[in-house]
């Protein structure tokens, strides 16, 4: 059976004719045996009983004839929605329109890493689906069998119907809590400052002057000083956060290896990021090539970080590197996130670089894979110096200031950071 | 986040579909039986009789495991559920059906001449394809309703036949024979012609 629609990337549309291909069914291939073994019998034998055993296979098979059978049937699919994240559910609805009075069977084939969260046959002119996306990625959600059996069910009309694709997003990882840098931007956010302000943080009192508030005088404190005392609060900033995600090397098992772990990490930390007001970038790194997207605000910015790290190679911008990034797509003063397994020492050297350029970075390895172990005394020796190798490579980016810390993808992302949340993280300055 | 997927899964299959598919298999292996009554030492008797039992059986047996889905992407799967596939494969595609029909049907042809018994073979016959067909679409016995009376026409042409083969010959030799034989595909015909009058116009239940 090969499918109708020649176009595999979409689905049929609101209105879509689809032909059937109309065959004789295999009852009606086993009525014709009954019958022909009959007839043939009963003239080799010259039993007439026989062609009474063929009669009756027979008539079924002349009524059968008489049926309705229509060439076309219009076919309507719809999907709950295009886009989900790992584990979501995602309907599938299905109706034929036309069948003038045959039943219609639906069976669904799932795609590619696309599992069926219900039944994957249904009866009916309508019918309703479930699957759930186990992969990030663009994935064809599979194909739709249509049979259509006409009263008597002695002939099968099929077609087979092309599903949509389905963006399928990584799933965040847990993370509630951010990591702040010691100096913002004067912007107003929702992170306390080290200057003073109209937060709402109480950072001390001091005396009273002219102009101030009368709300904010300090009533005990006065009391105790014997002059008038007002709160200072702290100011309220937002920061520039740009994840930096490391594509180059896949390593570790399909579904937690290290650009799984990367992107959902990513995700979880632009999501929280982008809850405290902050003002979220990404910057996806493949193989000293990379694609950007400038910071921004909003609960969109997260699908549109998800987006550009889910981007095909073909939008890569040849020739960029992070080096030569323009100032809006790495500003100044940001706080760099990175998420890599630091396998690939040119990013290794960037990281570096960049550092050395002044930015402040945190980096969430995201390494869980090991060469395989054998027990050849070559094997665990060569096994030991890539151990030693990695922990240099971990060792000299913390002698340079960035902090890195181990994230095994199961566990929240507030345990690898939680050194670094209680105080802000000490920025550079710049050079 | 991958879990592991289970290549062969069972699905949910409801009481009336297990009915059904016993009673195929009841049917199947009623059919060899009155086939088989009594042994026939003759011939290839014992060797239809052997095509009959394992065409029955593997019939029932695609019935009972067609809940069973094949995985699609079977690049990845172990040796032993490579075999799995592959047994399913051929389990589905061959006709056990077809085969077991003519064996049951080559297995009554080497008894001598029993008319009455072999219309009840017919009739059957005729329900063991109809509860096969059901058990594999998963349809309910009520889709059957619209043919009722063209079962009925095939009944009474099952029992014409019966008694065209009770008739006591004319007269000795083949000619005889065969003039019971035109007969029979008379009738046939006749009913055939009476066909469109019996059989409900589509959208008519």
């Amino acid at each position: 059976m090969s499918p109708v629609i020649p176009d595999g990337q979409q689905g049929p549309g609101p209105d879509a004719e689809l032909e059937l291909r109309w065959r004789s069914s295999r009852h009606a291939r086993r009525l014709l045996t009954l019958g022909l073994a009959g007839v043939l019998i009963a003239t080799a034998a010259r039993r007439p009983e026989f062609a009474g055993v063929a009669a009756p296979a027979f008539l079924l098979l002349g009524a059968g004839r008489v049926q309705r059978r229509p060439p076309r049937i219009g076919v309507r699919v719809q999907l709950s929605a295009r886009r989900a994240f790992e584990g979501e559910f995602v309907a599938i609805d299905v109706a034929a329109d036309g069948n003038d009075g045959c039943s219609v069977r639906w069976t669904l084939h799932p795609g590619d890493l696309i599992e069926s969260a219900g039944p994957t046959v249904a009866d009916g002119p309508e019918a309703r689906f479930t699957v759930t996306p186990q992969r990030w990625g663009q994935r064809q959600a599979g194909t739709v069998d249509v049979v259509l059996r006409d009263r008597w069910r002695l002939a099968e009309g099929r077609l087979t119907v092309t599903l949509p694709a389905l963006h399928c997003y990584p799933a965040p990882a847990e993370q509630q809590t951010r990591v702040v840098l010691s100096r913002l931007p004067n912007r107003l956010g929702e992170h306390p400052a080290r200057t003073s302000g109209d937060g709402i943080e109480f950072t001390g009192v001091r005396e009273y002057v002219p102009g101030d508030r009368q709300r904010s005088i300090n009533w005990p404190a006065s009391t105790r000083r014997g002059r008038l005392q007002v709160n200072i609060f702290a100011a309220e900033r937002s920061q520039d956060v740009v994840l930096l995600a490391d594509a180059t090397s896949d390593v570790g098992e399909p579904g937690s290896s290290a650009l799984d772990l990367a992107l959902r990490g990513a995700a979880a930390a632009a999501r929280a990021y982008l809850d405290a007001r902050d003002r979220v970038g990404v910057i996806t790194y493949q193989w000293g090539e990379v694609r950007w997207l400038v910071p921004g605000l909003g609960r969109r910015q997260v699908y549109r970080i998800i987006d550009s790290m889910l981007a095909s190679s073909a939008g890569w911008d040849r020739g960029a590197s992070l080096l030569r990034l323009p100032r809006a797509a790495l500003p100044p003063g940001a706080l760099v996130v990175v998420f890599s397994p630091l396998l690939d020492q040119r990013f290794v050297e960037t990281l570096r670089d960049m550092r050395e350029r002044g930015f402040t970075m945190l980096v969430i390895d995201v390494l869980n894979a090991a060469p395989p172990g054998r027990r050849a005394t070559v094997d665990r020796m060569a096994r030991r110096i890539w151990r030693m190798e990695q922990e240099a490579i971990r060792f000299s980016l913390r002698e340079l200031g960035i902090p890195v810390v181990h994230w095994d993808g199961v566990q929240s992302l507030d345990l690898p950071l939680a050194g670094y949340n209680r105080r802000p993280l000490l920025s550079r300055p710049r050079r | 986040m991958i879990r592991a997927v289970r290549p062969f899964t069972v699905g949910r299959v409801n009481a009336t579909a297990v009915a059904v598919r016993v009673a195929a298999c009841l049917l199947g292996a009623g059919c060899v039986a009155w086939a088989a009554e009594p042994p026939a030492h003759r011939g290839p008797a014992g060797f239809a009789l052997f095509l009959a039992i394992c065409g029955v059986a593997a019939g029932a047996l695609r019935l009972a495991l067609a809940g069973i889905p094949v995985p699609q992407d079977t690049f990845l799967l172990t040796a032993p559920e490579h075999i799995v596939v592959r047994f399913l494969t051929a389990l589905r595609a061959a006709p056990w059906e077809e085969g077991a029909l003519l064996a049951i049907v080559w297995l009554e042809v080497q008894h001598p001449a029993r008319p009455w018994h072999t219309a009840l073979l017919g009739g059957a016959l005729v329900a063991y394809l109809l509860a096969v067909h059901l058990a594999e679409s998963d349809a309910s016995p009520r889709v059957l309703r619209p043919q009722v009376r063209v079962l009925a026409v095939g009944v009474v042409l099952l029992a014409l036949g019966a008694g065209a083969g009770m008739l006591p010959a004319s007269g000795p030799g083949a000619g005889s024979a065969l003039l019971r034989l035109v007969a029979a595909g008379a009738l046939i015909a006749a009913a055939a012609l009476v066909l469109p009058y019996v059989s409900p116009p589509a959208g008519e239940d």
